[in-house]
């Protein structure tokens, strides 16, 4: 571009100075590249490394990351990552340091790797948002860490990683010989944040720690390759023995919540697992039938696909194949993540999962909440192994609920009539049919006090014009009580499920004549977003690209404010350029 | 403000304007939702001048106007290396299908590294 810009300010390099810079940069890049091989990081000295035991590891990594006489590689004895990092290193050395692999040495090293040098699952689980693909509201431990990473990428990159202090350090001089913009953009020269300037780049220079020197010392502090977390898991750490049926529960947004089952029977090796996956909609549906294969990292980490048969043709709409991505608790008796799929991940099934133990347990239920004041309301509670016989006063929902009647029951389903008194107390309930529970499952309230477009800041991403496919969003709306407190968006706050909502888009006024509404795409009746065609559009000023942010906005079909007014709801939506380059990629299997 | 009612529709409209002057980027669904500092949804590029998702301030208006119009030179000096391929690396003959982004940006390949 020959721009360089530093905070807000940016100037427009002369070519010839940006290729003595480059080629500067350049050769810094290929001096970095030859440390690991000549053994010149200081730091594993300082701090012991792990091991690499894994002869094929050793014999197709140790040509360059020389072996010492403990059994550790350079660099690689001092970084512990996901499968999904062990992935990327191994896919940037065959594409750029002339690494020649089998697609089935590449996997195995992989799987060696993500159990020699992988996270422990307490670490894991914070950043599972990244092997699951979702866009969550990303907590940035300091501004710093905002500024130094979180300016082109989510802080969840370096989060999957642990490393030694030098290994930081050569993680940062790898940013500069790669990417070398990332020094001047990402503000790491300067010594500290403005705090006036939301972006938090512009800074007059100060004494002190360059933001960069920060960056590393918290990373070093917080993100080390010795932990107890992984010393703990190091020795605890075994085959998965996951095979026999697991209960499912999941949501989809759009689409209301799940339940099923998925059936895990032994694959090819010890951490290889098929499965058998049958879901139904909690409010009732069609049956989804679906056959998978995932691998099992490091003891927890179920990195899978399935297939099946599509329930429709609308974006959104459950498709032929789908990745998983699941955290296996350390005892496993649990797993939790997400079934996904969509050109950028962004559709899938939040998923809850226990083994089925034969013991009666309950899953889900139809609805979320109930009006206080209400009668004969249909409930329907899902679960599996429910007694065959089940009578009202086997039923407990709580204060104020009594159960008037069983519709009927089968050992996966109750669907009673319960009455609410009007002046039961607002709150959550846990509902109980013999001896299983479900916490907090259904809601009791007075009135609808607020509601909820959710995902409350979102992204889109135009698209469908070129090679690059559309980004889509799907919203859903939710309810809430105001709590005990009497005061609404306050923590007592009381989730009541979703709600029915007109959907519309509001211009989100950031300029004078602004005109994104008009451009960025579409809003269904359903909350589906689709955004508009990628490329410039002649129809907008400067050709700009339909592009734009907006409100999402959802009005109640039924509930009211005190004025009467409906209840309103709205959420951020950033409608995107395409991506054109895709890092974060399922694990190839 | 805080006072008044609007009343018909004409003072809603106006209720209306307002409100919308004061909003900022958050997306704030209630009085008490609390605002530290800027917010733009995770994984948005915003710090450089301007962003690829998102501008400095976290809105849209500052992109660039079109994208593809700059967009070798962001191949070129990797400037946004998680949206677009660096030809120092990782996607040397990305531009080799296309002669003019403006014209042929439908050309550019997807890149997977």
């Amino acid at each position: 571009m020959g721009v360089y810009c530093l905070g807000n300010e940016c100037r427009r390099l002369p070519s010839k100075l940006v290729f003595v810079w480059l080629a500067g940069l350049l050769l810094s890049g290929l001096a970095l590249a030859q440390s690991p091989a000549t053994g010149e990081s200081g730091q594993q000295d300082a701090v012991d490394g792990i091991p690499v035991t894994d002869p094929l590891v050793v014999a197709k990594c140790s040509g360059c990351h020389r072996k010492d006489e403990k059994g550790n590689l350079t660099r690689i004895s001092w970084e512990r990552t996901t499968p999904e990092g062990w992935q990327e290193v191994v896919k940037r050395m065959v594409r750029s340091n002339g690494l020649e692999l089998m697609p089935d040495e590449a996997r195995a090293i992989v799987k060696s790797l993500s159990a020699s040098h992988g996270l422990a699952p307490e670490e894991a689980k914070p950043v599972m948002y990244m092997a699951e693909h979702t866009l969550p509201d990303e907590a940035y431990p300091t501004p710093t860490m905002r500024t130094t990473c979180g300016s082109c990428h989510a802080f969840g990159r370096p989060a999957s990683w642990r490393r030694s202090p030098e290994e930081w350090k050569l993680l940062l001089n790898m940013h500069i010989g790669y990417y070398p913009n990332a020094e001047g953009a990402a503000a790491w020269r300067l010594t500290s944040l403005n705090p006036g300037d939301p972006g938090g780049t512009a800074a007059p220079p100060a004494k002190g720690p360059k933001l960069v020197d920060q960056a590393v010392d918290f990373l070093s502090k917080n993100y080390a390759l010795h932990t107890p977390e992984w010393a703990a898991w190091r020795a605890k750490m075994r085959a998965p023995k996951l095979a026999g049926t697991w209960l499912v529960k999941g949501h989809l947004a759009g689409h209301g919540d799940f339940y099923g089952e998925m059936v895990v029977t032994p694959g090819s090796s010890e951490d290889e697992f098929n499965t058998a996956i049958k879901l139904q909609p909690v409010a009732g549906g069609a049956l989804i039938e679906r056959r998978g294969r995932a691998v099992v990292y490091s003891g927890y980490a179920w990195r899978g696909r399935s297939a099946g048969t599509v329930s429709g043709s609308l974006p959104g709409d459950v498709p032929a194949e789908m990745h998983e991505a699941l955290w296996i608790s350390t005892d496993e008796s649990q797993a939790m993540g997400r079934w996904f799929w969509g050109s950028y991940d962004e559709f899938g099934f939040e998923v809850q999962l226990q083994r089925a133990s034969g013991a009666p347990v309950l899953l889900a239920l139809d609805r979320l909440s109930l009006k206080a004041g209400s009668q004969a309301q249909k409930l329907r509670i899902v679960g599996d192994s429910l007694p065959n016989q089940i009578l009202p006063t086997d039923i407990d929902l709580g204060s104020g609920v009594t159960v008037r009647n069983i519709v009927s029951h089968t050992a996966h389903d109750v669907v009673l009539e319960v009455d609410v008194a009007a002046n039961a107390i607002s709150g959550k309930r846990d509902v109980v049919v013999g001896r299983a529970a479900l916490s907090n499952a259904i809601a009791v309230y007075d009135h609808v006090d607020y509601i909820k477009v959710l995902p409350e800041n979102s992204l889109s991403r135009l698209g469908g014009g070129s090679q690059r496919q559309k980004g889509y969003q799907q919203f859903e709306a939710v309810a809430y009580n105001r709590g005990a407190d009497n005061q609404p968006n306050t923590a007592d706050d009381i989730e009541l499920g979703p709600v029915e909502v007109t959907w519309s888009v509001e211009e989100f006024y950031e300029r004078f004549d602004d005109d994104d509404k008009e451009f960025v795409g579409s809003l269904s009746g359903t909350g589906l977003f689709t955004p508009a065609l990628d490329g410039p559009n002649p129809q907008r000023k400067q050709s700009r690209d339909n592009y734009g942010n907006v409100w999402v906005v959802g009005t109640a079909k039924n509930e009211k404010d005190q004025l009467g007014k409906p209840l309103v709801g709205k959420s951020y939506l950033v409608v995107a350029p395409p991506l054109y380059v895709i890092w974060d990629r399922e694990i190839d299997q | 403000m805080k006072h008044l009612r609007p009343i018909n529709k004409k003072a809603q409209r106006i209720d209306d304007h307002v409100a919308s002057l004061t909003e900022d980027v958050f997306a704030m669904q209630g009085e008490n939702t609390p605002t530290p500092g800027m917010h733009v949804p995770t994984g948005c590029s915003f710090v450089f001048s301007p962003g690829w998702e998102v501008d400095a301030a976290g809105g849209a208006a500052g992109l660039c106007a079109p994208v593809e119009r700059d967009i070798y030179d962001c191949w070129f000096s990797c400037y946004w290396p998680a949206q677009v391929p660096d030809h120092l690396n990782n996607a040397p003959d990305w531009t080799a299908k296309c002669a003019s982004a403006t014209k042929d940006w439908r050309n550019l390949d997807l890149v997977f590294p």
